[in-house]
């Protein structure tokens, strides 16, 4: 059966309070979630008071700066701070989304932020994508030709058909859209969520591909595709507006006009 | 039960068959409403009646039971706790289909 409640053990209990010294008024909490692998403590929720005079725009900003002046301790993912890599990925004020695009102000009172939802975490802010990565090699995410010649050669594609990859290659694999979706919650072990669906949809759109029909055979799966129930958080995760929810919609068509 | 493909076809299938029945269903209620007993029962015994309830009973458990067959999907992880339901479930869909023949059938002998 589903595990509806938390185990003991991943219950949350109130953490350490970070309080700023100066006497600026323009103060922003972060509530952050934090957990060690390294004691057997539970998880907490950790305060930082922040100056936001004093610091950049964006969420990522404020984490930044509490790692590198209050608490280093602090774990996370970033990169590019840009939205390009997807390495920022955490749930922010009760949305996934990157934390460089996320703008303080755009938050009303406290800042919570936790990791992306229903993921084992390693430290704090850190999933492991582990799972997510083999679904995602398992759509086989490059071009396959069948004959081995063609490789030699440019393969030319109409304006057309590479407009049909438009909303679909710019998929930066941040997790948020399929850590959104309840269907990927219950059965992460065999449905292959919005991002690895979106991805998939992206090469079964690819006009250069030549193995549609296998890639429809291998997704014809009741988990694969079917648990999808077209709830539509992954639309309304997606930090780079893309839709995977309609990328599904497009591939339960194509295997049904097989 | 049948390949995902096929059920996600029936699933459509049935939803789109379904909604104009229950619109006529209301209409039919509606139109209903206020009119004698005898009447009521006049209507049911028509042909066109006996068959708009057995297409609306059948469509509607198969639409159910496909439905159904989802959530379990989604939710009982267990294959031999899946196979029990199940059983128990085509079970209880196919003792209202023999309970609505039933009822048909007592309508037009009474």
């Amino acid at each position: 059966m589903v595990q509806f409640n938390l185990p003991d053990n991943s219950k949350l209990t109130d953490g350490d309070y970070y309080k700023l010294e100066s006497e600026n008024k323009r103060v922003k909490k972060f509530k952050i979630y934090r957990w060690s692998p390294e004691d057997d403590k539970n998880p907490r929720m950790d305060t930082y008071e922040v100056d936001i005079d004093d610091c950049g725009p964006m969420v990522l900003d404020a984490v930044m700066k509490i790692k590198n002046e209050v608490d280093t301790s602090l774990t996370f993912r970033r990169s590019c701070r840009e939205g390009i890599c997807g390495s920022c990925a955490m749930n922010i004020d009760g949305t996934n989304t990157l934390a460089c695009t996320k703008a303080i102000s755009d938050v009303r009172g406290d800042i919570k932020i936790y990791p992306l939802p229903h993921m084992p975490v390693i430290k704090d802010l850190v999933t492991n994508l582990k799972n997510l990565y083999k679904q995602l090699k398992s759509i086989k995410p490059w071009l396959i030709k069948q004959k081995q010649e063609a490789t030699d050669t440019e393969n030319i594609q109409s304006r057309n058909d590479r407009e049909k990859l438009d909303g679909l290659y710019e998929c930066i694999l941040c997790a948020c859209c399929s850590t959104s979706c309840p269907s990927y919650w219950w059965n992460s072990d065999k449905y292959l969520g919005p991002a690895v669906l979106l991805q998939s949809y992206r090469w079964l759109q690819d006009s250069r591909d030549e193995e549609r029909k296998e890639r429809l055979k291998e997704l014809d799966d009741t988990f694969k595709v079917y648990r999808c129930h077209t709830i539509m958080n992954c639309t309304q995760a997606c930090p780079k507006g893309l839709n995977p929810a309609k990328a599904i919609a497009g591939i339960k068509q194509m295997i049904a006009q097989q | 039960m049948e390949s995902a493909k096929n059920a996600w076809k029936i699933h459509r299938l049935t939803t789109i068959l379904l909604i104009p029945l229950i619109i006529y269903l209301f209409v039919r209620i509606i139109h209903f409403s206020g009119e004698p007993y005898q009447l009521i029962l006049e209507e049911i015994r028509s042909l066109w009646s006996i068959l708009f309830i057995l297409i609306f009973t059948v469509l509607g458990l198969i639409h159910m039971r496909v439905g159904v067959n989802e959530i379990l999907e989604d939710y009982i992880h267990d294959e031999s706790a899946k196979k029990v339901i199940n059983f128990l479930i085509s079970s209880f869909f196919i003792l209202i289909l023999i309970f609505v023949c039933l009822s048909m059938w007592l309508i037009l002998i009474f």
